[in-house]
């Protein structure tokens, strides 16, 4: 229990309606725009370069909508009273599921297409002639196949969407109503909810991620898929709450304690995220199965080691040291900056995942190197991707209030002190 | 609306020495009116004070100026102290042995040897190995933190303390459950039995109370504890006896198989008959036709690795050595390597003199005929036979063995085997030599200690 300080919400700006639809505007200009460049680039510069970094942003961005969808279950799942004015911010982040799934029709229609090209380097299991030729391939072909692959999205996206939807639509019409039955069907949902959401993601990022390197296998590659982009959504999260404070909204409702939280968040996860990667990596390393070991030996050669190195101080050691104490997780502005650091180290992994390969057969098999091309489509797929994310996500901001208004937990989480 | 009780030293009024009060105690019915009052108390400026509740009242800790705790720096040095443990105590476990055996292991004075580690190789990984050894750097971070995070609470707390005077207080036993507590100790230093009760009435609380330390001699436990205590104490020495009468008595039955350890399986032993093969036998023989890899085992050198030339014993010693692939030559250093082989593997039953009284002998010869055993006295060396016998001759019965004598050919190299025959041969020149035999400076010693 705690004792509810009594705020006066009327003073307080919780609605972003003046500068969000300019933004929106704004951001969605520039992103179409960056995509179109993309596939202009992607005549120039080959369509597999374009097809990587493509995925790449996809996959970063699909991972921080899928964060925020985590985050609004498990404060319903577990009845959180402190997160309720941080709450809404996440569940404008999850309502984008519906964009994100337009985002994903490029890959999908080129897999079930087999065109352009390009597409065969990355996914070498759509390319026939690759799989008539390996015997593996051939026995994976029951899952790994285009058909299945589009019913499998279909799938992914129908329960996010849906579930997406029935969380977000409920907590707006409690904006209206103020009705306490709608916070109990969102927790009745969130539990079952969250069984869906691990089968999903983890399945999602076996599909999209993982059988970039058919022949690669690794349970536990949902799970990691999964820490990032709760580390992400977390980052998002905060950069969200400063910035809007920056623009002079919830100053008053969103306190240095929620920071606090969101940043212990982000901590915890910055350390889930190093326990999964450790522990894909030490059972690999330890049974030195061939198989398995490939992966990593692609990424420990050439520019890829400068990347793991990179991922490991990076993702790992620096935001761990930097964010253990509680002095930084309390001020918002070393909050920012750490916020913005795990970001960025989130798309460096999400590269790493995507980009290092091994190109050529048999005797000619060497790892690639970094292409131009491929850069110069992963920062113009960037500025694509994610204008089309703020664009929605601005346009949802613009559209409703920043805080469940009507929330039965409001006045806790507006009272709320860490110890 | 505050109604003090009297400050009447209730229940220990007799006791003169106890009635000393032990502090104020203000009661309150809501968190919120505790948190105010604690902001009064620390606005007072008191230090020894504290507020009770049920639960955990957020931002109690500003109302109280109490300071942050230092425990979670405290706790990372110790989590700190864990990972490095963990590092260290893997490296020195795994890796300090083969590292110093390489460098510095002949500066290591002998003691300090036996405290370094032992290298096992697991997995083919190095010795020294980061991602095997995380896990245990994991495990011991995190150990150390939690014991340090708990005992170092307790002692920043003064933990354990199993009771205080404020637990005598028969009103304050609803802290548990739905009241709130203010406590103003008389060690305060600004405390002044008046001065304090009047500004605790002024706080607005629902009671307000002064507290008396009590003699505590009257709070001794019923006498059915000690007799308990004493009765369970004499119990807890009973699976001691026990140890010590196991350990002290004996037993002709077998001992109890508790830990198998997979002692007793299910699979056929060497020499067993297995009705599995049509040969009845266990053991399978090398396929025919295989052949070992390597020059050195193919054993081409008939002399070298048979003592044969020409089919026959050898009357010489082989003119190379093919494992080492150079010339073998018989010199002071072969045949001091001979001597060291024969004082090692065949002193014990032909003696190192070599006339066969060797103490294993001695022992076999005393267990045969009517013990019932059958030792074959060991070859004199010197005897005209042996002496007889070809280099070769020699060579093949270290190699099959003879009679009671086991075969040694899968236990001494063959160079040594050579330098045994030769040790053998220089034995027994020296036992029949000549006056010609001796260097002339030796000869004359000789003489002149002759009787």
């Amino acid at each position: 229990m705690s004792v509810q300080a009594a705020i006066d919400l009327s003073s307080d700006r919780i609605r972003v309606d003046d500068v969000a639809p300019d933004l929106a505007g704004r951001a969605g200009l520039v992103g179409g725009g960056a995509l179109g460049v993309a596939v202009v680039l992607g005549f120039l510069g080959g369509s597999e370069a374009f097809f990587r970094g493509y995925l790449l942003n996809f996959a970063y961005f699909l991972s921080l909508t899928l964060g925020a969808f985590f985050f609004v279950l498990i404060q319903h799942a577990t009845r959180a009273g402190w997160s309720v004015v941080v709450r809404r911010l996440a569940e404008q982040v999850m309502a984008g599921f519906p964009l994100m799934a337009a985002l994903s029709l490029p890959l999908v229609l080129a897999i079930l297409l087999g065109w352009p090209n390009g597409i065969h380097a990355v996914y070498a299991w759509t390319d026939p002639e690759l799989v008539a030729h390996d015997a593996l391939l051939q026995y994976k072909r029951g899952y790994l196949n285009g058909g299945f692959f589009f019913v499998r999205v279909l799938i992914y996206f129908g329960v996010w969407i849906w579930l997406g939807n029935y969380l977000y639509q409920r907590s707006l019409r409690q904006d209206v109503t103020g009705d306490v039955r709608l916070t109990s069907e969102m927790q009745a949902i969130s539990s079952p909810g969250l069984i869906l959401f691990a089968l999903t993601t983890s399945f999602a990022a076996f599909d999209f991620l993982m059988s970039l390197d058919p022949h690669w296998f690794s349970t536990m590659f949902g799970v990691y898929y999964f820490a990032g982009a709760a580390v992400g959504a977390f980052a998002l999260l905060a950069v969200l709450m400063f910035t809007l404070q920056a623009y002079g909204r919830l100053e008053r409702c969103v306190t240095t304690e929620h920071y606090h939280d969101v940043g212990k968040l982000v901590f915890a996860f910055v350390v889930f995220w190093a326990y999964i990667a450790y522990s894909q990596y030490m059972l690999i390393w330890y049974s030195n199965l061939p198989e398995e070991t490939g992966w990593y030996l692609v990424r420990q050669q050439g520019p890829w080691l400068a990347v793991s190195l990179a991922l490991l101080f990076g993702h790992f050691i620096v935001p761990f040291l930097g964010l253990i104490s509680r002095i930084p997780k309390r001020r918002k502005q070393t909050l920012l900056i750490g916020a913005l650091w795990v970001l960025a180290l989130h798309w460096v992994d999400m590269f790493w995942l995507v980009l290092p390969r091994n190109i050529g057969h048999g005797a000619e098999a060497r790892v690639a190197g970094l292409d131009v091309w491929e850069l110069i489509q992963c920062a113009v797929c960037f500025i694509g991707v994610g204008g089309v994310f703020v664009w929605g996500l601005a346009g949802r901001m613009a559209r409703a209030a920043l805080i469940p208004e009507r929330d039965p937990r409001l006045g806790e989480s507006l009272g709320f002190e860490n110890l | 609306m505050s109604q003090a009780t009297l400050p009447a030293p209730a229940r220990t009024a007799a006791r003169g020495a106890a009635n000393r009060p032990y502090g104020v105690l203000v009661e309150f019915d809501s968190p919120i009116d505790l948190k105010v009052a604690a902001e009064a108390a620390r606005d007072e400026g008191f230090t020894r004070w504290d507020t009770h509740s049920p639960f955990p009242i957020h931002g109690m800790e500003r109302a109280m100026g109490i300071r942050m705790t230092i425990l979670p720096v405290l706790v990372f040095a110790c989590g700190a102290t864990g990972m490095l443990t963990g590092l260290f105590l893997q490296w020195w476990a795994n890796a300090s042995d083969p590292i110093a055996y390489q460098f510095v292991f002949e500066y290591i004075p002998t003691w300090f040897q036996a405290f370094l580690g032992y290298g096992f190789l697991v997995s083919g990984k190095p010795y020294f190995s980061l991602p095997a050894n995380i896990p245990i750097i994991f495990e011991l971070t995190v150990l150390f933190s939690a014991i340090g995070a708990v005992f170092l609470m307790f002692g920043i707390n003064g933990l354990p303390c199993w009771n205080r005077p404020i637990f005598q207080c028969e009103r304050f036993r609803r802290v548990t459950d739905d009241r709130f507590f203010l406590c103003v100790e008389a060690a305060d230093p600004k405390f002044d039995p008046q001065r304090t009760l009047r500004w605790a009435e002024s706080l607005g609380g629902a009671a307000v109370e002064v507290l008396y330390d009590r003699d505590e001699s009257d709070d001794q436990p019923p006498a059915i504890f000690a007799r308990v205590g004493l009765f369970s104490a004499l119990l807890a020495l009973i699976p001691l006896l026990i140890i010590v009468m196991a350990r002290s008595s004996k037993s002709e039955s077998p001992r109890w198989h508790i830990i198998q350890d997979m002692d007793n399986q299910e699979r056929y032993k060497a020499q067993q008959a297995m009705p599995l093969f049509a040969d009845g036998r266990s053991m399978r023989p090398v396929v025919a036709g295989t052949v070992a890899r390597g020059a050195e085992f193919l054993q081409e050198d008939e002399h070298f690795f048979r003592g044969l030339v020409d089919a026959q014993l050898a009357t010489s010693f082989p003119p190379r050595d093919p494992t080492r692939d150079e010339p073998l030559i018989v010199d002071d250093a072969f045949l001091r390597r001979g001597q060291e082989r024969f004082n090692i593997v065949c002193a014990q039953c032909h003696g190192r003199d070599g006339i066969g009284q060797g103490l294993v002998n001695q022992r076999g010869l005393e267990l045969t005929g009517d013990r019932g055993g059958a030792w074959v006295q060991a070859t004199n060396m010197h005897d005209a036979e042996p002496r007889g016998r070809a280099h070769g001759h020699l060579f093949n019965t270290i190699t099959n063995g003879i009679r009671t004598m086991p075969a040694y050919g899968d236990r001494i190299p063959e160079r040594d085997r050579w330098a045994i025959v030769a040790y053998v041969r220089a034995l027994q020149r020296a036992r029949n030599a000549r006056e010609s035999d001796f260097p002339p400076d030796v000869l004359r010693e000789l003489e002149a200690r002759r009787p």
